[in-house]
């Protein structure tokens, strides 16, 4: 009987507490595939880092920031906002039921921004001269890309990763000696008073940086077509960071489990559904209203190629915002998992084309990425992927159900079966 | 509870003194008004395209006074032949022909030193800045190479060494070493006929009105570019045809800087918005958290294993 059968309510509760994967081989050929990919974009990062930009990219003086930024950057942490919106979600407004998809959260949001690190640490021309970032009297303090450069690593880097312990500390402690188990168990009362502090940075952070990433498209200023060019970037940004970032757990929480063979816990994927819906009305709500105020509503129906594009990302938006007001297709895993693709794509393409597709800095400029530019885009997501496909074999990061803990934690990539209390 | 309240206390005392680094940062910083108003000694270039012969005089000095190597690829290796600004070119003459007829004229493009200039604004480490006189400069020991520069600048000034392993950032910084020798840019020191000349502002921009006024009619719109594109530029364009035909954009009068930061800086003053936020969140996150680690034994008691964050 699980916990909440004996709270007395009548749903079963498939998910209740993370568990790893362990029926599974950790090499699938699938990871193998993402191996090679991963292994070609960095060799040649490592490459670039021998040599100039020029013969990897196709960026050039007018199109000065191509996909590593605007794509591997500016949307894909996007998608790797889960850990705001979850953590917002759960700890702010204590929907005390998302905590079991947490981990889910702060494992591939904490991937997705490491990745987009690593494109930018290859994207900049001059990257030893970053150690500026340390001598604050150095800093231009109206500088979107300061607050960006220095607010981003930080997150990852300690707030992020932090949150991700955790799921570590608790393999070692079921896998380790019994020192290590001591040592853990002293540890613990430490690591649980100063959570809430640390989750509160985890949670201010993101909010000013993912505005801060519209924020530098403000600098642009008519470069950027008028349909996205407004002061209201930053903000909308910052929720559509939140859109894609319950999508994406959403999305990536239906594959896992499809994947892996997993029961799907109806009642909290439903819970995320109610609140992507209220995100992706208030982000339509927000664009739709900015647009009226700057008087740009005739442009946005005029029907061009601008306009299109411009309805088509609402679309994208408003589609799930609608569907998933209805309790039925909320309940209904493959209706929540097309509208949490459809709500990712919204997102994704609102954060992409103000940088993109609607950025004209110059009569006759063009830009698309070379190949080589593309495949190390693609390799940084390839490690992501590989790495969240390693990452749930060996730690508890799926939510699962109770009684296959007994099942966890496999060594050397065999399961191995972990003596525990049971009930 | 009162080791507690010393960790509460001691995360505030942090709090303040983060505050007060954040405040003596912003404090140094200058600010960003929608119409700045240049110094009294800003320095300026006055180029006037009706007096320009396009004798291209001024490219190969630009050359020389920066070290720059001549741009040679479209005259297969012979001589100086850009085809625009770029990393081995800060200063041009460009040849302007209306279509339909025989008409035509010149245009001299480098840096416009805006008042508040937008690569200044965006640069993270302030590589770029306004130095003495008004002249913007480029620092390659402050500079990291992401480029914000070129997407800010909305005269597609700052040009990129997309070749280089070490990469500069190349534009014109109004001769920055020739000023503190007290004398006046390469361009304008070989400038034949004065097309281009060199003045404070306020004497150019009086010069340029001038001659508007004593001859009306000549010169587009009668007014001078520069004086408030984007904020105001230390320089000045006089012009026979449509600034926007030659490739000077049609701009507002306010400073990007200004459109960039105008919520930005009331929200980060004295880093005030996310210590609120942090406030506001933390009280929250800590009343939720204490509930939830206090109903932590009953959960481990009543699942046999350990609660996971």
């Amino acid at each position: 009987m699980s916990a909440r059968d004996i709270a007395g309510t009548t749903l079963i509760n498939h998910w209740q507490r993370g568990v790893p994967v362990y029926r599974e081989p950790v090499v699938t050929p699938t990871l193998r595939v993402l191996a090679v990919v991963a292994v070609i974009g960095l060799g040649l990062a490592v490459a670039r880092l021998f040599s100039p930009l020029s013969p990897f990219s196709g960026m050039n003086d007018a199109y000065a920031w191509g996909i590593w930024k605007t794509f591997n950057v500016m949307t894909l942490t996007a998608l790797g906002s889960g850990p705001l919106a979850l953590g917002l979600a759960s700890w702010v407004l204590d929907r005390e039921k998302l905590h079991v998809v947490m981990r889910t959260a702060l494992a591939s949001g904490f991937l997705f921004y490491a990745a987009g690190l690593i494109a930018l640490g290859i994207d900049v021309g001059r990257p030893w001269n970053f150690y500026n970032a340390l001598l604050p009297w150095r800093w231009n303090a109206h500088s979107a890309m300061l607050e960006v450069a220095i607010c981003m690593p930080v997150y990852c880097a300690i707030f992020l990763a932090f949150e991700n312990i955790p799921m570590v500390l608790e393999r070692f402690y079921y896998t380790g000696s019994g020192k290590t188990k001591a040592t853990l168990l002293r540890l613990a009362p430490t690591f649980r008073r100063i959570y809430p502090f640390m989750i509160t940075g985890a949670y201010v952070l993101p909010l000013m940086h993912q505005s801060s990433l519209g924020g530098l498209l403000l600098l642009a200023g008519d470069k950027i077509n008028p349909l996205w060019q407004s002061p209201m970037l930053p903000l909308l940004y910052l929720v559509a960071a939140c859109v894609c970032g319950l999508g994406f757990v959403i999305f990536l929480l239906c594959i896992a489990c499809l994947r892996y063979s997993r029961p799907l816990d109806v009642d909290v994927l439903a819970e995320l559904g109610t609140l992507l819906s209220w995100a992706c009305f208030g982000f339509v709500f927000l664009q739709v209203a900015d647009l009226a105020v700057r008087g740009k509503l005739g442009a946005a129906v005029r029907f061009d190629e601008m306009s299109v594009l411009l309805l088509i990302q609402i679309a994208l938006v408003l589609v799930p915002g609608i569907v998933l007001r209805n309790r039925v297709a909320r309940e209904t895993p493959r209706t929540l998992l097309n509208m949490s693709i459809l709500a990712c794509l919204g997102g994704m393409l609102y954060r992409f084309i103000p940088a993109t597709i609607a950025f004209h800095p110059a009569p006759n400029a063009t830009y698309f990425p070379s190949v080589p530019e593309l495949l190390m885009s693609i390799g940084y997501i390839a490690l992501a992927t590989l790495a969240f496909g390693v990452a749930v074999k060996y730690f508890a990061v799926l939510p699962g159900e109770r009684e296959d803990w007994n099942y966890m934690f496999r060594r050397k990539g065999r399961a191995r079966q972990v003596a525990v209390r049971t009930q | 509870m009162i080791a507690q309240m010393n960790r509460r206390q001691a995360l505030l005392g942090m709090v303040g003194i983060g505050g007060m680094v954040a405040a003596a940062v912003t404090a140094g910083a200058e600010e960003h008004p929608a119409h700045p108003v240049a110094a009294p000694d800003a320095v300026a270039m006055l180029y006037d395209n009706t007096i320009c012969t396009g004798c291209k005089a001024c490219m190969p000095a630009c050359n020389e006074a920066n070290g720059l190597p001549a741009d040679t690829l479209l005259s297969g290796g012979l001589w100086d032949m850009p085809s625009d600004l770029n990393s081995k070119t800060k200063n041009i003459i460009k040849l302007y022909e209306e279509p339909d007829s025989s008409a035509f004229c010149f245009v001299k493009r480098q840096c416009m030193h805006c008042l508040d200039p937008a690569c200044v604004t965006g640069c993270p480490f302030g590589a770029l800045e306004k130095s003495r006189w008004g002249a913007v400069t480029w620092n390659s020991s402050l500079c990291i190479g992401c480029r914000y520069c070129e997407v800010g600048c909305p005269f597609d000034v700052p040009k990129f060494e997309w070749n280089k392993w070490n990469p500069k950032v190349v534009k014109c910084e109004f001769c920055y070493d020739r000023l503190n020798k007290d004398e006046q840019p390469a361009c304008t020191a070989v400038c034949p006929t004065g097309a281009v000349i060199f003045g404070t502002r306020t004497d150019l921009l009086a010069k340029a009105k001038e001659r508007i006024a004593s001859s009306p009619g000549k010169y587009f719109e009668n007014r001078v570019y520069g004086e408030h594109e984007a904020g105001g530029t230390q320089v000045l364009y006089l012009s026979k045809v449509a600034f926007n035909k030659i490739g000077l954009p049609k701009l507002g009068s306010a400073s990007l800087g200004h459109y960039a930061t105008k919520v930005s800086s009331v929200i980060y003053k004295w880093f005030s918005g996310p210590v609120l936020a942090a406030c506001f969140l933390g009280s929250l996150i800590r009343k939720n958290w204490n509930r939830h680690d206090s109903e932590r034994p009953e959960r481990e008691k009543a699942t046999g294993l350990r609660d996971q964050l």
